[in-house]
């Protein structure tokens, strides 16, 4: 059983619900307690131990669905119900009891089919030798379930979790098959379908029979392993490539998965980054420390403590072109910016071309998506100005620049050879705590044809090559780490 | 009933009420506090296991509602900490008794001649007085605040730590020692332990307006609890209103039901819909009508442009729940 628990919190880790080793313990002492009779409580209480939030709530339940599943049981059960009321009294009691562990497996009707197949050729049974190999007897004789544990065994041989791409469905279902003894059997087969009697030829026939449909058996066995252990797997797999992409590379189908990811992104440096916010109250005061201090005057109390005040959240202008070719990297920038709203609650926005506009407030009102579309539409045509851009922003916005503002600007520098107006980006350098500059082309590019990094770059703190989700978390990071 | 292959041994008279989820459910439902399957595991959980609760869930399902209800069906002390930003140690675990040590010194200072009597020189000085040893900072001078309380507490208790959420995540840390260990180490004093067989049963709420770190979830079982559907919140309503007709009843919980579907800015919670029960009962109310609805709608909905959106529905509202 304990096994069992494992493997399922393998496949919640897949899923992406986050389990500790010691949540794992937890689970298993809980379960000493609980026991495993009753299906209800058996989920409660894992869901209590193991997943943590409403996200991953839902997601364990659709895993529990999917590996403890029964329902199959049931179905064949109704059909059965006359002839095999024992058998299936035992089944359900696996349900809840033993092996909720053997995950999936009892494809829809097999149980039905290979029933069939007992009952078909009952009338001759007695004609039939019995079979002599271990897989034969157990096809023939054995009760469904034993087949069921047998496969769940040979599967766990073979690691059948470790199933990673579609393709590999048939060679596991293969090694499953020679695990449980399919070289026996089809030494049986050849050898009974040489002899000659009618007995032999028939048990070879069944035998046959009830091979392919084990074969059947397994692979849906394999698939169901296929969807819980690899989907997920599959994915993660998707997300570390879309991470590394050149997000201008992007196309609109993977728009929805890498904002999923920035998402994910956001919500990790929230977790890093949020401890160093720190409000603490003005004007309380602070017992501890004016007794210590004052411990030398006598225990007079004229030099007062007050608890401290320690505000860190940076203030963030962000300044992004959003011409043709470096749209993309605005938009995921922004996306970014704005899902760490929790930390940095102080992020302006500003897009060009070659007129600067704010956007703070359609960010703020709308979703990204809607958001995003407009500012395209009103600042996305034109050919870029960098010095206009600065200009504007030197008129409508220097004020606000103060020695706790971080400024980021993201562009490729690409000026069409006007004027670069250093200068300001200068004024900016001095009044600001930070200038970054990301450009999301290669550094080697900085200094070809129009651009005009060579100019910009002396007047920032940091200069970055910014072109993937990879690079955006970073700068991102750094950004809070200075802040800080 | 379910068996446990092992459970605690049954020591203490209160205990009787937690040898299992159906006691536990029967017992809060004494207390007309109508629990689901789910709650109940996880008080049952948490006894047996020994670990707090992490209850989340929206406003007003009665997240702090449940803790208070175990604490009346075991008849213990119910200690709660609300939680606030800027909560911290002194007012969270303990403070030293400053005024109370600041007299002490002066007392001490006039009857400090006597105590030096003989002495000769500093050394033997300091030795004689260091004989006396940390007296201000000893348990006479320590004022417990609730976490040190619950520890302490001689017949155990229930620690109620509401909306953790609402702390900084420095006291989250505070939190872990206690929640993990059942002790608080104290600098001065050492290390306070709850009796093992009466630690205190934790439960913590949260509003999910921040995430809770993981280092603190996973100490707690996780319950949530979402609203209720419609066969228990009618169970509630009559447990908490136990004189409204059953008509009314159905009426009233369809109609809610139907309005947590809406697109709202805040969705009427259990707690609401008690106070709008009670709300129709002063009124003599038989059975909703759309006017009736429309004048009492302020019970239910908290916020204006709410109540402006669900006005326009309230006749369609009101016929659906007529019918069902």
């Amino acid at each position: 059983m304990e096994k069992t628990v494992v493997d399922f919190v393998k496949v919640l880790r897949t899923a992406e619900v986050k389990v500790s080793p010691a949540e794992t313990l937890d689970a298993m002492a809980a379960l000493e307690v609980v026991g495993y009779q009753d299906r209800t409580l058996f989920k409660n209480t894992l869901s209590m131990l193991l997943s943590k939030n409403p996200d991953e709530k839902e997601t364990f339940e659709a895993c529990f669905e999917k590996f403890f599943t029964f329902d199959d049981v049931t179905k064949t059960s109704q059909d059965e119900q006359q002839t095999e009321a024992g058998e299936d009294q035992f089944d359900d009691e696996q349900d809840g009891n033993g092996q909720p562990g053997q995950p999936g497996g009892k494809g829809s009707g097999q149980g039905g089919q290979s029933r069939g197949d007992h009952e078909e050729p009952e009338d001759d049974d007695l004609e039939t030798p019995p079979p002599s190999s271990d897989l034969g007897k157990l096809l023939l004789e054995g009760a469904r379930s034993d087949i069921m544990i047998k496969m769940a065994e040979a599967g766990r041989a073979v690691e059948v979790n470790q199933i990673v791409v579609f393709t590999q469905k048939g060679l596991f279902t293969r090694k499953i098959m020679d695990q449980m003894g399919l070289k026996g059997l089809q030494d049986e087969i050849t050898e009974l379908q040489n002899e000659s009697g009618p007995g032999e030829r028939r048990l070879a026939g069944k035998l046959k029979r009830a091979r392919d449909q084990l074969r059947d058996q397994v692979r849906d066995y394999v698939e169901k392993q296929f969807f819980l252990h690899a989907d997920e797997h599959g994915k993660q797999l998707r997300e570390e490539l879309l991470k590394k992409v050149k997000l201008s590379n992007l196309e609109k189908r993977n728009f929805k998965d890498v904002q999923e990811i920035v998402f994910k992104m956001a919500k990790k440096l929230v977790s890093i980054h949020s401890k160093r916010r720190k409000t603490y109250k003005r004007g309380h005061l602070d017992v501890r420390k004016t007794l210590r201090k004052n411990m030398q005057y006598d225990g007079v109390f004229f030099d007062l403590k007050w608890k401290s005040v320690k505000v860190d959240r940076p203030k963030v202008m962000c300044i992004c072109d959003v011409s043709g070719s470096v749209s993309n990297y605005s938009r995921f920038l922004l996306m970014f910016l704005y899902s760490l709203a929790e930390i940095i609650p102080k992020v302006r926005s500003f897009a060009f071309s070659s007129d600067l506009g704010e956007v703070t407030q359609l960010f703020q009102n709308s979703n990204l998506e809607d958001a995003m579309a407009k500012t395209m539409r009103d600042y996305g045509n034109g050919s870029t100005d960098y010095g206009q851009m600065l200009l504007d922003f030197k008129r409508t916005c220097m004020d606000d620049v103060d020695n706790k503002t971080t400024i980021i600007i993201l562009g490729d520098a690409r000026n069409n050879y006007g004027d670069p107006k250093s200068e300001i980006v200068r004024e900016m350098y001095d009044k600001a705590k930070r200038v970054i500059w990301l450009n999301p082309e290669p550094r080697s590019n900085w200094q070809v044809g129009d651009a005009e990094m060579k100019k910009y770059a002396p007047n920032c703190h940091q200069t970055e090559v910014c072109n993937s989700l990879t690079h955006l978390e970073r700068v991102v990071s750094n950004l809070l780490k200075f802040a800080a | 009933m379910v068996n446990f292959k092992r459970g605690k041994p049954l020591t203490l008279e209160r205990d009787e009420h937690l040898a299992s989820i159906e006691s536990i459910q029967s017992g809060l439902e004494s207390l007309n506090y109508i629990s689901n399957h789910q709650i109940a595991t996880a008080v049952f959980l948490a006894y047996q296991l020994d670990k707090p609760v992490l209850i989340e869930g929206p406003p007003g399902v009665g997240k702090t509602e449940l803790a208070k209800s175990v604490a009346n069906m075991l008849e213990l002390e119910c200690i709660r900490l609300q939680c606030y930003e800027g909560l911290d140690e002194s007012k969270a675990i303990y403070e030293w008794k400053y005024g109370k040590q600041l007299l002490y010194t002066q007392v001490l200072k006039e009857t400090l001649g006597e105590i030096l009597e003989g002495a000769k020189g500093l050394t033997e000085s300091v030795a004689k007085l260091h004989e006396f040893g940390d007296v201000f900072y000893s348990e006479e001078f320590l004022e417990p605040r609730p976490l040190l309380k619950a520890l302490k507490e001689e017949k155990g208790c229930v620690l109620l730590i509401d909306e953790v959420d609402k702390s900084d995540h420095e006291f989250e840390s505070l939190l872990l020692e206690m929640l993990s260990d059942y002790q608080l180490s104290i600098p001065e004093i050492g290390t306070i332990k709850a009796d093992p067989a009466r630690k205190p049963l934790v439960f913590l709420t949260s509003n999910n307006t921040r995430e809770i770190s993981d280092a603190l979830k996973r100490r707690c079982l996780h319950l949530y609890i979402p609203f209720p559907n419609a066969e228990l919140e009618s169970q509630i309503v009559h447990a908490r209103v136990p004189e409204i007709p059953a008509e009314l009843r159905r009426q009233l919980v369809t109609f809610i039901q139907e309005l947590r579907e809406l697109d709202l800015k805040k969705v009427p919670a259990i707690s609401e819909t008690i106070d709008w029960a009670k709300a129709l009962i002063l009124l003599h109310t038989e059975s909703l009508d759309a006017d009736l609805v429309k004048q009492t709608l302020n019970v239910i909905l908290k916020f204006q442009e709410d109540i402006e959106l669900v006005e326009g529905e309230v006749q369609m509202l009101t016929n659906k729940a007529l019918k069902a």
